[in-house]
């Protein structure tokens, strides 16, 4: 699983900076605009360890995001599972909420909280949250009833039961979505950083943006996407040691 | 009269006619019981009216004494996290326990019982649904279909022993093998097809309790009751 997503990742990365010098010699595009590919190479070893440790700087806050964003979605998605008034109450709420884009909310977390971790950390777990909330809501609210039925009229159902014969039953989706929620992490903790926070490697391509220097915002466009493609490999794989170890299969 | 249906009508919703308007019978006594007729007749829905499951019937269902109602059907499925057996065991109550090994011997399940209920073949699975139903405490087991995909030997072995097993317990066999609830069954309510009055005819079966108790002639008698009130 590993080598194959990272191996797809070169693929598409690849042909995307293929695809920027192919634009660059066919319309005589100067290193200023576009770097010639040693010029990529020089930015790589130059900067490459600074870019290196800003990428696991944002990585390690967009995994404690998306970790803090699962659990909340996991909470609110169970407790609005039922048909209730206050399950109908979070469903309506999420859905309204997600529609709202957090990019317009981050500056008021930053004139709020400031340029730091737990500014970042917010907007990366709201991010990733409401897709995973609205899947999670999805799967809790529908009953298998062919599962069910049995605990229904024998007066054994129990809620925590109902929970887990439905994660059990999804056990698929709900993997993938968490693993796909991973990418949303990422992105919603560069947003953050290219905003206004003091780290990361979305301030690093802020300043390359300034600088007007595509050979570093390509180097940290190459760090994100490995970065990225590593961690949903070793969440897929962890996804799949779990329904082994569940299902038997 | 544990089980009286006085009138029973239904109509689902947003349908365009009835399913069934003037459903009446009872059931006197314990025992083997069947609902036969073509596909969507209404069998399945009568079921549900009975066991409470579908509310919205008219007409009078009495249950007096009969204080634990089950429906089960042949579509249902065990949780896949655990084997068969360990699931039997906590479902089924610690008095009931001893059912288990006996019920899974007749039932022909001994080899399996150690399988994910996805790793047996649907008639197996079926058995292993069946198992968990008849060693709950109840009053009346609806079986809908409950025996589907299983081999006829087996089916006529485990019927016989749901009979002798069970003796004070009321079953509804829903089934379309017009000789099994012939021979099997006390009483047979029939759902005629549409446009005929009435809409169903109880007709009395040849209730067996062993192979050897079987009559020809009285089989005869039956079946030939049977199409003509289909």
């Amino acid at each position: 699983m590993l080598p194959r997503r990272v191996f797809q990742f070169f693929i598409i990365f690849f042909l995307f900076l293929g695809g920027l010098m192919a634009l660059k010699y066919s319309l005589a595009l100067s290193d200023y605009v576009i770097p010639a590919p040693s010029g990529i190479f020089q930015t790589l070893i130059a900067e490459y360890r600074q870019y290196s440790l800003a990428t696991l700087n944002t990585m390690s806050v967009a995994v404690i995001g998306q970790i803090l964003s699962v659990v909340m979605a996991l909470v609110i998605g169970i407790t609005g599972r039922q048909s209730t008034w206050l399950g109908s109450f979070i469903k309506a709420a999420a859905y309204n909420f997600q529609a709202y884009p957090i990019v317009a909310l981050a500056p008021i977390l930053f004139i709020l909280l400031g340029d730091g971790f737990l500014t970042r950390l917010l907007i990366a777990a709201m991010i990733c949250y409401f897709p995973v909330l609205l899947s999670v809501l999805g799967i809790m609210s529908k009953p298998v009833d062919d599962i069910e039925h049995f605990y229904r009229v024998t007066g054994r159902m129990r809620w925590q039961l109902e929970v887990k014969i439905r994660t059990f039953e999804n056990l698929t989706q709900l993997t993938t979505v968490i693993a796909g929620s991973a990418t949303l992490a990422m992105a919603g903790t560069i947003v953050g950083e290219f905003i206004a926070a003091n780290a990361g490697i979305g301030y690093n391509i802020r300043i390359a943006l300034y600088q007007s220097d595509l050979g570093k915002i390509l180097i940290a466009l190459f760090l994100i996407g490995i970065t990225i493609a590593i961690y949903q490999a070793l969440l897929e794989s962890l996804g799949v040691i779990i329904k082994r170890a569940w299902t038997g299969r | 009269m544990p089980l009286i249906c006085d009138k029973v009508a239904f109509t689902y919703p947003g349908a365009e006619y009835p399913l069934f308007t003037d459903v009446s019978f009872q059931l006197a006594a314990p025992g083997f019981h069947s609902f036969f007729g073509p596909s969507g007749v209404g069998k399945t829905s009568l079921a549900k009216i009975i066991t409470g499951d579908i509310e919205r019937a008219s007409g009078r269902v009495s249950t007096d004494g009969l204080n634990t109602l089950f429906y089960s059907h042949n579509k249902e499925r065990l949780p896949g996290w655990s084997g068969v057996g360990r699931h039997l065991t906590r479902v089924i109550p610690p008095s009931m326990h001893a059912g288990i090994s006996k019920l899974v011997e007749i039932f022909g399940l001994s080899e399996c019982i150690n399988s994910r209920f996805d790793q047996l073949s649907m008639g197996q699975q079926n058995r292993v649904n069946l198992i968990r139903y008849l060693l709950q405490d109840c009053d009346l087991l609806i079986m809908d279909e409950s025996l589907a995909n299983v081999d006829e030997l087996t089916r006529e072995k485990i019927i016989l022993a749901i009979k002798a097993m069970f003796p004070l317990r009321y079953f509804i066999y829903i089934s379309h093998n017009v000789m099994e609830v012939a021979r099997f069954c006390d009483s047979i309510l029939v759902f005629r097809g549409s446009g005929k009055s009435p809409q169903t005819v109880m007709i009395n079966g040849c209730n067996i309790l062993k192979k050897e108790d079987l009559r020809r002639a009285a089989l005869d008698a039956t079946l030939l009751e049977i199409m003509n009130a289909a």
